[in-house]
């Protein structure tokens, strides 16, 4: 009951308009004040301190953002798509399918899904209209195909599943491989049956040459996901410093390689500067852009997230996920109704809530359940992303929505839409990975040895 | 809704809050980088490097929870605010700022609670790793009865939490203003796909929608 109420304050007030964060701690707050005895407001504030002090796997967070918003420069984008389309631009619909693959390579330097679509989805949309695929076509494909960017590693939402049930990163990261590459899968074969249906247009086949060219162009920029899941599970760097690292790279990479950003976007200008100029990156405009576009996103996610972390302290401190555990097992509740409640679950929050909060706050309460069912945290892990990423492209609140609409400049409506029949594909992808374990954890289980529950 | 301040003491406060945020995920990224260097290449470890990464991490954000409210970058659900007349959206505006303050000053309480002990009968606990500068060693003779700080005091790091939410509340206060006088109408970031736009050509200042795809060579 009095669970009820914390609820529905946290619901009340985002339904206002109350921020994301505010309404989860103050109704955390509200909810100590009034129900629990003995709980300060400093208690409080050190949950919220805590968010930094005691969760290190967060703070790989601000740097996989700010590598995202290196690798964003136009020139990592376009490198891409001319690789994706020179591999499978060739077949019936090629140009979309290139579009899917695109967003999958582009996943692999990103762990955010709106950062994928405004990527990819500003060039390749206007290109496939200009061939003549439709505007909703080109919309929905690219809205569906965006949401690959927490699926396959890295994934910011991952980091935030890991943080808040003390799983690996590295094991989350492996895991979503394969089911990556399902749904990249899923969606091009789908894109085929269409454009076969529809007659639509391939590229020409543009030969092994172009293959060749391509991939060493973009390969500056593919590396770095070599960099991050090479580094981790050869045990060179955590996490954490693995998304350090990827971010000075793509630092790097952005000024001094691809120079689609800092002092040489201009070309090389004279021989005897070029030192004092590479020097000059440093405090760089496009630096301090970039750094401060990153900062204000992580200021924006870990503000969430901190709040939504007193709200699993209040919920811990209530020994509510133990009370849920125990009536949903007295029930008799089976794994496979215990996921399709999850999955309902999350479905309903994921319109409503942003992905890193809703995890922080459910996962706690379905995990120790789950674990008691005998269900791999790591397979759960990825169902809760999968369901994140429908959440995405589903009305009211999916992100993907708004940032396509900007970038397809389309109303709201129309790509909502546009995305309602691939996100069929996407829900056929969900009951897949929900109900075939195998597909997150062989990966995991292969290359790091079975998972040890502790708890 | 992008807003630029409009004076010139409103542009250099938002210079001065931008480039700190910048500096403050700069400095993060450097040291933890160097650390990773100084494993590999010089077999050493800069011992203090992960605290003073999580502190900046905490200072980056607790200060900057009140540069998002300003900016309005906090999101939110608007889907009801965006669906009834200017008049309800104002009342629901003005409940939700209220709402806001509750939480900062209760929060604001909070906070000093927190950091207040550190600052005087605990201002002996010093940080695990990181060696406290000279030119602040003058803080032990007034702060740890002349005893020299070998680490930096726990309530230094800490203090971000009764700074960074005493700003917080200052700008819901700056908020709760503007919403009164009608000058804004929701707390939230909005969704509207042209504003939208704007912020993501600052985000990826080079990406343009181009129909050739195959990149001109550079140089």
């Amino acid at each position: 009951m009095e669970i009820a109420i914390l609820f529905g304050m946290v619901i009340g007030m985002m339904l206002i308009g109350v921020p994301i964060a505010v309404a989860l701690g103050l109704s955390s707050i509200i909810f100590l004040m009034t129900f629990s005895h003995g709980a300060s407001l400093a208690s409080v504030a050190q949950t919220l301190f805590s968010a930094f002090e005691g969760h290190y796997t967060l703070l790989a967070i601000p740097f996989f953002v700010l590598a995202s918003v290196f690798m964003s420069t136009g020139g990592v984008a376009n490198r891409i798509i001319r690789f994706a389309i020179a591999v499978v631009g060739s077949f019936r619909g090629g140009l979309a399918i290139a579009s899917v693959f695109a967003c999958m390579l582009f996943a692999a330097l990103s762990g955010s899904s709106p950062a994928t679509v405004v990527a990819i989805g500003s060039i390749v949309i206007a290109g496939m209209i200009s061939v003549g695929y439709t505007r909703e076509f080109a919309a929905g494909v690219i809205c569906n195909a965006g949401t690959l960017g927490i699926l396959i590693p890295p994934s910011i939402v991952m980091v935030v599943y890991a943080a808040a049930t003390d799983v690996s990163v590295g094991r989350m990261f492996l895991a979503g491989v394969f089911p990556g590459l399902l749904a990249g899968l899923m969606l091009m074969i789908a894109i085929y049956i269409v454009a076969r249906i529809k007659n639509l247009p391939a590229q020409p086949w543009a030969g092994w040459g172009e293959i060749f060219d391509s991939a060493r162009d973009a390969s500056w920029g593919l590396m770095l996901i070599i960099i991050i899941l090479g580094g981790i599970y050869g045990g060179i760097f955590t996490p954490t410093e693995a998304a350090a690292v990827a971010a000075v790279y793509a630092f790097l990479i952005a000024n001094f390689i691809y120079r689609d950003m800092g002092p040489f976007k201009a070309g090389m200008g004279s021989l005897a500067m070029v030192p004092f100029r590479a020097v000059s990156i440093f405090w760089h405009r496009d630096t301090k852009h970039a750094l401060f576009e990153a900062g204000k996103l992580t200021i924006m996610l870990l503000f969430i997230i901190a709040n939504a972390l007193i709200l699993k302290h209040v919920l811990t401190e209530e020994r509510l996920p133990q009370a849920i555990t125990e009536a949903m097992l007295s029930a008799g509740l089976g794994p496979i109704t215990f996921l399709i409640v999850v999955n309902i679950l999350l479905l309903i929050g994921g319109q409503f809530m942003e992905p890193s909060g809703l995890l922080i706050i459910v996962a706690p309460l379905v995990f120790p359940i789950a674990i008691a069912l005998g269900i791999d945290p790591i397979h759960l892990g990825i169902i809760m992303v999968v369901n994140m990423e429908i959440g995405m492209i589903t009305p009211p609140v999916g992100l993907n929505l708004f940032v396509t609409a900007g970038v397809a400049k389309m109303s709201v409506t129309d790509v909502i839409k546009a995305a309602l029949p691939w996100v069929t594909i996407m829900f056929l992808f969900l009951i897949i990975v929900t109900y075939v374990p195998a597909v997150s954890t062989w990966l995991p289980t292969t290359l790091m040895g079975p998972e040890v529950i502790t708890k | 809704m992008q807003l630029r301040a409009t004076t010139k003491f409103g542009r250099l406060v938002d210079e001065i809050e931008e480039t700190s945020i910048a500096i403050c995920l700069g400095l993060m990224a450097v040291v933890t980088f160097a650390n990773v260097v100084a494993r590999y290449a010089f077999d050493a470890n800069i011992l203090w490097a992960l605290e003073v990464t999580v502190f900046l991490f905490a200072w980056l954000v607790l200060m900057g929870m009140s540069y998002g409210v300003k900016k309005h970058v906090h999101i939110g659900v608007d889907v009801i605010i965006n669906a009834v007349s200017p008049k309800a959206r104002q009342v629901l505006a003005i409940i939700s700022v209220s709402l806001c303050l509750a939480f900062s000053l209760l929060l604001l309480k909070g906070a000093w609670d927190y950091w207040y002990p550190f600052a005087t009968e605990r201002a002996w606990l010093e940080t695990d790793d990181i060696p406290m500068p000279e030119f602040l060693q003058f803080l032990a003779d007034t702060m740890n009865e002349g005893e020299r700080y070998e680490k930096i005091p726990r309530w230094i790091p800490y203090l971000a939490l009764p700074l960074g939410v005493g700003l917080l509340t200052f700008r819901f206060l700056q908020l709760a203003w503007q919403i009164f006088t009608g000058k804004a109408d929701r707390l939230i970031a909005s969704h509207e796909a042209e504003e939208l736009m704007e912020e993501l050509e600052m985000v990826s200042p080079h990406a343009e929608p181009v129909r050739s795809v195959k990149p001109g060579k550079e140089g």
